[in-house]
């Protein structure tokens, strides 16, 4: 995950043309895109929020979804030994390896598959995972929309979407 | 004293203009198209005017927020380009009677994001390209969604605000999507204005109205109420008056004399209506169409209705006719251009909507025919016209709902509604007058209400103009009632770890039937109480931040109290719930009662282990659960079945009845499934009365498909329950087979339904409605194999209560259509078919 230091040494990407931090966004997301194409790790959320954290630093279009949002975001597995927390605030993504209380939205989720589906299954979306049981979603639903919208948004930027 | 004048009443001579042919073919040809052009608007004004900020948006907020919209939204005369299958876009020759449109696009998709229209938001790079009824969507358009308008709406829809105000408990039940849908969240809810007064008097004496009625009163409540009415009719006056002017635009630069005259003479009606009087019946139908536009502004396009217009217009029509001013030939033009201007929207539906109640439309009704106030024959010329023209359309949208009253309407008119569904294969719905006056009355309304009642979003009826009646309120699951006491108020679709609602008794508690019918109602009630609750939470969220101005002009009541009719201001101020999987549930009832308490075939433990295992392995069980000459089945005259249907029917009315709405009405109670019955199906486990696990429910309140050989018993059975019960509306859907000797199966058609409605002398009710498709088992898997072949693109069907295109549904509707029970007139008898299997599309 791209750690503040991190984050200050790549932005001056992010001030170059949206098709530019598009492309090395790519090329810094090989991981995440192997995860979106083939097959499915235990690691899936951890390289989803990662991916999104590093694209939010260098794709100035990808950050223009999260100029003035401040969200907070809760993903865990129901037996919570997988959980991530993400939170937006001043234009920037915070990535945390454990679990928050003082979440706007919470996505509890079968498996690794089953959040990927979620996500970004082109025949399924928010409600149809909910409807199958694989996933449930606490607090505000437009938030989780609005993830989603981001997830899909990074895939296309991939060139996987 | 008969109001026929037309010597030929299926008018059969007359056919489409060039005109509408054109229009209509674009139609089809369109995809529908997002529209951004209202949340745009919206958005911006409250940004402007801080509303995100506020606590609560007042009536007054409202009716600038729409003057606003309306005065800066795009006066579209003739559309010109619209995309069709594969976002190719091609031109339009549009040359309508009528000005404006829906939306901006020429087949639109309206968005309120104060609604769900969130809910596309992850869809916006591919809503174009999915699989189920796509809508175009432009890149630019999707940015503008995704920057500019959804992240204001993401703590202002009103789903979030009423969890964050209320933190309801009940919403966790709601959330899970398979015990109740509430409908607050998605819409106000079916509903249905009245135009006459716009008509008759014009919109500049209403706001005149309202402005002396503020003069008069102290009430500070009450001068916003009205100063409100005035901003929102200024509003509609003004998008009419750009209208006009555009038009008057357009015919300067026009060259050809024909399309310049028309177009001054929009821009002379524009002019005119509907700020004043309408003088003739194209200004009395611009009227009413810049109202509906209006009205859609305001409210999502979920069920609202039009109403009695064969009524409300006859004057004007037969003015015209008698003055020469317009030829019955003109009549169904205007018509039928109007048709498709109510057509030109279709509702913003997720991928997983489509999944689960795909192919819907904006389920406008249109009422015809019936009984006026007094009684007396309402049939009229303009009835025939407006059959005639749905005829020759055959849209999905206007909803076609015929009134009869037997002994007063005529035999020829019921004969021509079922001549009329035979040729479109699918509508008009046809709707018992005595039946649904009595059912009505019941409510309290009163009986010159009642006779005036028209029908409302599929099937409902309430008095026109009158009842707010918000009918699609709520979608009750009852399978969900049954699973929750088969298994002890656990569930098997939410996982049987979780107890979700109350303990009633497993399975070893119940010693007799009644027993187990006593902890079926307990868990009704538990579930009636929650879904009453939510509602009524949502209800008071819409009083707070989606005030109706525009509504509250167009019903009896809101101007004599000045008040909205969101706030109770209408006259009649029900709400409605909808039951889905009543005969699935009745038969489960007459399973367990027959095999389980009085034979003792099959021990309770037996039937539950074979509902657990989907009948794997207990097959012979499964046929005889299903079989109708051994277990009681509803639809068969069978005393047993259908007293367990009245059992429910009067259960749900009462748990329903006693419930107090957020206007202070009280709820009403339907069975009209739409598609929630493929839906709700495909998200059940198997249930006793044979049915495996993911199959759909049956519809409305028809009888399970193929356990009704005999279409009199099946007709009967319906018949006889109580319509005290039933006063939010039934949809009995019936198949029948077109036959060659059309003379003698009109005959037989309409004798089928004087049958289903008789009242036998006041020993039964009487049916309510019944609708039909007349497509044969054939014809529709032809139709799934080649949906895009021109005789099946305009494939019209019934539905469970709306009308839709047969390819436009998701594959498990197909198939609940194709599998529905189909008679042969001539015989009375079942055709036996062998069950559609489920395709992937």
């Amino acid at each position: 995950m791209a750690s503040r230091i991190k984050r200050t040494m790549l932005s001056p990407i992010s001030l170059m043309p949206e098709m530019v931090g598009d492309f090395i966004t790519r090329f810094g997301s090989k991981k995440l895109k192997e995860e979106l194409c083939g097959e499915i790790t235990d690691k899936f959320l951890e390289i989803l929020l990662g991916g999104m954290d590093i694209a939010f630093t260098l794709s100035s279009g990808y950050r223009k979804n999260i100029k003035g949002f401040e969200g907070r975001y809760l993903f865990r597995t129901a037996d919570n030994l997988v959980s991530a927390s993400a939170a937006f605030k001043d234009g920037n993504m915070h990535v945390h390896e454990d679990s928050i209380d003082d979440w706007g939205a919470r996505v509890t989720f079968k498996d690794a598959k089953a959040l990927r589906a979620f996500l970004f299954s082109q025949n399924q979306d928010i409600l149809n995972s909910i409807l199958a049981n694989e996933v449930e979603v606490d607090g505000n639903l437009n938030y989780i929309y609005k993830f989603g919208f981001m997830a899909r948004d990074l895939a296309k930027r991939l060139g996987v979407g | 004293m008969s109001q026929i004048t037309i010597k030929d009443i299926s008018l059969q001579d007359y056919n489409l203009t060039e005109r509408v042919k054109n229009l209509k073919k674009a139609y089809f040809r369109a995809m529908p198209e997002i529209c951004v052009e209202r949340p745009h608007w919206i958005t911006e004004f409250h940004l402007k005017n801080n509303l995100f900020k506020k606590d609560k948006i007042t009536i007054l907020d409202k009716a600038r927020a729409y003057r606003f919209a309306l005065e800066k939204r795009t006066p579209v005369i003739w559309h010109t380009r619209s995309y069709e299958k594969g976002m190719k876009p091609f031109d339009i020759k549009d040359t309508s009677l009528f000005a404006g449109s829906t939306t901006s696009k020429f087949k639109g998709v309206p968005l309120y994001p104060e609604f769900i229209a969130l809910a596309l938001w992850p869809e916006l790079w591919t809503i174009s390209k999915r699989k189920s009824n796509p809508f175009f969507l432009s890149e630019e358009d999707a940015k503008k969604l995704n920057y500019d308008i959804f992240p204001h709406w993401m703590e202002n829809t009103i789903q979030e605000l009423a969890r964050k105000k209320y933190h309801p408990p009940e919403m966790k039940v709601f959330e899970r999507l398979v015990f109740f849908l509430a409908s607050k969240p998605n819409c106000i809810s079916h509903t249905l204005p009245d135009f006459s007064k716009a008509i008759n008097k014009g919109l500049r004496a209403i706001i005149d109205e309202a402005e002396e009625r503020k003069s008069k009163t102290p009430d500070q409540s009450k001068i916003e109420f009205y100063t409100a009415i005035s901003e929102a009719l200024e509003g509609i006056i003004a998008y009419s008056k750009n209208l006009s002017k555009k038009a008057r635009e357009l015919a300067d630069k026009e060259n050809d004399p024909a399309l310049k005259k028309e177009l001054l003479d929009i821009a002379e009606i524009n002019s005119h209506a509907p700020e004043f009087p309408a003088r003739t019946f194209r200004e009395g139908l611009t009227t009413v169409w810049l109202c509906w536009t209006a009205i859609h502004l305001e409210n999502p396009n979920v069920g609202l209705s039009l109403g009695r217009l064969d009524q409300i217009l006859y004057n004007l029509y037969r003015k015209d006719i008698d003055n020469k001013v317009i030829t019955i030939n003109d009549a169904i033009e205007l018509i039928s251009c109007l048709w498709l201007k109510i057509g030109d929207h279709v509702p913003a539906m997720p991928d997983a909507g489509e999944q689960l109640f795909g192919g819907t439309g904006s389920n406008q009704a249109i009422t015809i025919g019936g009984v006026d106030k007094d009684g007396r024959d309402a049939v009229n010329d303009l009835t025939y016209v407006m059959l005639r023209a749905t005829e020759l359309m055959k849209l999905r949208d206007p909803n076609l709902n015929a009134r009869y009253y037997s002994g007063i309407n005529s035999k020829e008119y019921l004969k021509r509604l079922c001549e009329a569904n035979v040729n479109t294969g699918a509508t008009p719905a046809l709707h018992n007058d005595k039946a649904v006056i009595k059912a009505l009355t019941s409510k309290g309304d009163s009986l010159e209400h009642a006779r005036d009642y028209g029908v409302i979003g599929c099937v409902e009826p309430g008095s026109n103009g009158r009842s707010y009646g918000a009918t699609g309120a709520i979608l009750f699951n009852l399978t969900s009632v049954l699973e929750l006491t088969l298994f002890n108020g656990r569930h098997r679709h939410t996982g049987m770890d979780a107890l979700i609602s109350k303990e009633t008794g497993d399975h070893n508690a119940f010693k007799i039937f009644d027993e187990f019918k006593n902890a079926f109602a307990e868990q009704t009630r538990w579930l009636v109480e929650k879904a009453a609750n939510l509602n009524n939470i949502f209800g008071r969220i819409h009083q707070d931040f989606y005030p109706t101005p525009i509504l509250s002009v167009l019903f009896e009541g809101p101007m004599e109290k000045g008040k909205d009719v969101i706030q109770g201001g209408a006259l009649i101020n029900s709400s409605g719930a909808t039951i889905i999987g009543l005969a699935d549930v009745a038969d489960s009832l007459s399973a367990i009662q027959k095999l389980v308490f009085e034979e003792k075939t099959v021990s309770f433990r037996e039937l539950l282990d074979a509902l657990n295992k989907n009948f794997e392995g207990c097959e012979v069980l499964q046929k005889r659960l299903m079989n109708p000459d051994k277990t009681p089945k509803y639809g068969n005259e069978d005393p047993a079945a259908d007293t367990n249907v009245r059992w429910i029917v009067e259960l749900m009315d009462r748990a329903f009845g006693e419930k107090e709405n957020y206007r202070g009405g009280r709820y009403r109670v339907g069975y009209w499934t739409m598609t929630n019955h493929a839906g709700f199906g495909r998200l059940m486990k198997a249930t006793p009365n044979g049915r495996k696990a993911h199959e759909n429910f049956t519809s409305g309140i028809t009888p399970v498909s193929a356990v009704t050989p005999h279409l009199t018993k099946a007709l009967n059975s319906v018949a006889k329950q109580p319509v005290e019960c039933l006063s939010s509306g039934v949809a009995l859907n019936l198949k029948y087979t077109p036959e060659k000797d059309n003379g003698k199966m009109l005959d037989n058609f309409a004798a089928s339904v004087e049958g289903y409605f008789d009242d036998m002398d006041g020993k039964r009710d009487g049916g309510m409605e019944i609708q039909f498709n007349i497509t044969t088992h054939d014809k529709f898997v032809e139709a799934v194999k080649n949906p895009d072949a021109e005789e099946y693109r305009e494939l019209l069907v019934r539905v469970s209560g709306y009308t839709a295109y047969f390819k436009d549904l998701n594959p498990q509707m197909q198939k609940e259509i194709i599998d529905r029970t189909e008679y042969l007139l001539s015989t009375g008898k079942m055709i036996p078919f062998e069950p559609f299997p489920l395709h992937e599309r």
